[in-house]
């Protein structure tokens, strides 16, 4: 059974980019547009990872991160940031909130897989 | 040596503003309309890529028949991998570049903010709000110069903290991964 990540990003080109990446190595794909549209989709089905932006409308990556780890099945899933952010302070923020690794666009989507396979598994 | 009466200064400041916004409606009406026309190509761009990827899909299944059932030469089949190797690595080429107006829309929408911003500040110059109480009239003049100076510098650093940028790449080159 194919393995479900949910990916949150409020650019529709680059939900497109990932979804199509992560759908050629033969995942499932969720997609939210903004943090708490990605919070209401993660407590729909718990998946096995997270992708998120970190500026996004509404609600940003940090604090949706900071929001799943407080939920008991998000614990323990894999939360990866993707963004154009790539200061330290922020991957410092960013870990402290609780992810799990951090991913400056734009990405490759070779090097994107092999992360994910990395972190989950094929 | 003659001075400038206030009035008259303030009319003078009120029509540089008058200018100045008039430009500034025009940088922001043109950062929109491009931000309107890359989202658009982007769209086509995206949705052209999917199907022309699901058409080599087709195409490479529809191969890969012929291949199976013997009607292909061995060396057709090893040039036909070579193609699919190289598609593949320019299929990975394409998803990067795709990424660009992630980027550059975020960059267009600071600058749009920006310019916002700056039209906000512009408006201090033909407000009329500063107390006109002196006799002297240079004095008056200085107050109303330093008055306006102080607003613009108060204005300029609230709008540069509500504008953090977020996009600090030079290039399309591929960004860095830690896994913590």
């Amino acid at each position: 059974m194919a393995k479900t990540i949910l990916t949150v990003d409020d650019s529709g080109s680059l939900r497109q980019m990932v979804a199509f990446s992560l759908k050629a190595a033969g995942y499932d794909v969720v997609q939210a547009v903004d943090g708490q549209d990605g919070l209401n989709k993660a407590k729909e089905k718990t998946v096995d990872l997270v992708l998120t932006d970190q500026n996004m409308p509404v609600m940003d990556g940090l604090t949706l991160i900071s929001n799943l780890r407080t939920l008991a099945s998000y614990q323990r899933v894999p939360i990866l940031m993707l963004t154009t952010e790539s200061s330290d302070e922020m991957k410092a923020k960013g870990k402290a909130a609780g992810a799990n690794g951090w991913l400056v666009k734009p990405f490759d989507p070779k090097r994107l897989i092999e992360v994910v396979q990395k972190v989950i598994g094929a | 040596m003659k001075t400038l009466p206030v009035e008259e200064l303030r009319e003078l400041l009120a029509a540089v503003s008058s200018h100045g916004d008039w430009h500034l409606l025009e940088i922001e009406t043109d950062l929109q309309q491009t931000a309107f026309l890359l989202d658009e190509a982007i769209e086509k761009l995206g949705n052209s890529f999917m199907t022309v990827y699901a058409h080599l899909m087709e195409q490479q299944a529809a191969i890969q028949l012929l291949a199976d059932a013997g009607k292909l030469q061995v060396e057709e089949v090893a040039q036909l991998q070579v193609f699919q190797d190289n598609i593949g690595q320019e299929v990975n080429k394409v998803v990067t570049g795709m990424q660009f107006q992630d980027m550059t829309n975020q960059l267009l929408q600071r600058t749009i903010n920006r310019v916002h911003g700056l039209k906000m500040l512009l408006q201090e110059l033909s407000s009329h709000q500063f107390p006109m109480s002196a006799d002297d009239e240079k004095e008056e003049i200085r107050q109303f110069i330093r008055q306006l100076n102080q607003n613009f510098d108060q204005g300029s650093q609230h709008l540069t903290g509500s504008l953090r940028k977020s996009v600090s790449q030079q290039d399309m080159a591929t960004g860095e991964i830690d896994l913590f």
